[in-house]
């Protein structure tokens, strides 16, 4: 990752630090559900989630496994998700590391359970990161990706790449199913099962959450209202009197795991 | 050895993928191999190649 990047990154996600932290779009969730059911954590697993944003993700699996350790390649965001637990209470077995996904600071085989939730759309180099998370995944250990799908028709993947990048500069590229099962086998993972799951969005508290002003606000409505119709279809966009209320978009959940020793 | 402890074990270099050491000193994370200091800033180590210190 280069650093003018990780520069960038830092600067967005500090400033929007709050918002994430008390998003429960975050803090609960189908998909963070459906990870729990298909990893079955146990109590002996190590684990880890990479860009843990506001802990939600590490929160949630703490009394499941024996421990976390939630990292992140933002200060501030770390600091407030260290708050933010700590503030739930009675959980001691989070640790936090400053990291980067594509250079991660952990021992091969180190955890037996890995996380990346809504966050490989932010990295550079994807097949990087799930290198890293391949080596540092004990065999036999289980990983689970949520992160938005990229629509199959180009036409509205263009769309969705555009919008996207308007609202988080920090925004570079989301895929296809196909593209993240290609890329996840290639890594050297078993693959066991993809899920798509809906995600409804309250326009307002999600473009505000990015740290948009008010031009950014009224662009990127004007985006959503002037999208074709299927665009408006496919996102199931919500409008009243001009402004967007609502939209849909939908999480990919990749269940995989490291193959066992032969 | 406390959990915290072994947690601490659950760290490599990110640039070698080799061991590191806590210097408590001078409150940061050393590999010594690849001769670079990772700083620890409110308790949270900063394994960041960038961010280290030449030794």
């Amino acid at each position: 990752m280069t650093r003018e990047f990780k520069n960038k990154v830092r600067e967005q996600f500090g400033r929007a630090a709050d918002g994430y932290i008390h998003d429960k779009g975050f803090a609960t969730g189908d998909d963070l559900e459906m990870m729990v059911r298909l990893l079955q954590p146990m109590p002996d697993d190590n684990m880890l989630d990479v860009a843990c944003g506001g802990g939600h993700t590490a929160l949630r699996f703490s009394p499941l496994v024996r421990s976390v350790v939630a990292s992140d390649l933002t200060m501030v965001m770390l600091k407030k998700a260290q708050e933010y637990i700590s503030e739930e209470g009675g959980v001691d077995n989070i640790t936090f590391r400053e990291a980067d996904a594509e250079d991660l600071p952990f021992p091969a085989g180190a955890f037996t359970l890995l996380t990346c939730r809504v966050a490989p759309h932010h990295f550079p180099d994807v097949a990087r990161a799930l290198s890293e998370f391949h080596r540092v995944l004990r065999r036999g250990g289980r990983i689970a990706i949520v992160d938005t799908v990229l629509p199959n028709d180009p036409e509205i993947a263009e769309w969705y790449q555009a919008m996207e990048k308007m609202r988080d500069p920090t925004h570079i590229q989301a895929y296809t199913e196909t593209a993240w099962r290609e890329m996840v086998q290639e890594a050297g993972f078993i693959l066991h099962e993809t899920v798509v799951i809906p995600k409804t969005h309250d326009f307002p508290t999600w473009a505000k959450r990015a740290g948009l002003n008010r031009d950014g606000m009224a662009k990127l409505n004007k985006f959503f209202v002037d999208a074709p119709d299927k665009v408006q279809d496919y996102f199931q966009i919500e409008t009243f009197a001009g402004e967007v209320e609502a939209y849909t978009d939908r999480k990919l959940l990749i269940h995989a795991s490291r193959p066992p020793k032969k | 050895m406390t959990l915290s402890q072994q947690l601490l074990e659950i760290l490599a270099c990110p640039q070698c993928k080799g061991v590191v050491v806590t210097d408590e000193q001078h409150r940061q994370i050393i590999c010594k191999a690849c001769r670079l200091a990772y700083p620890i800033r409110d308790d949270i180590p900063v394994m960041l190649i960038d961010e280290a210190v030449r030794l």
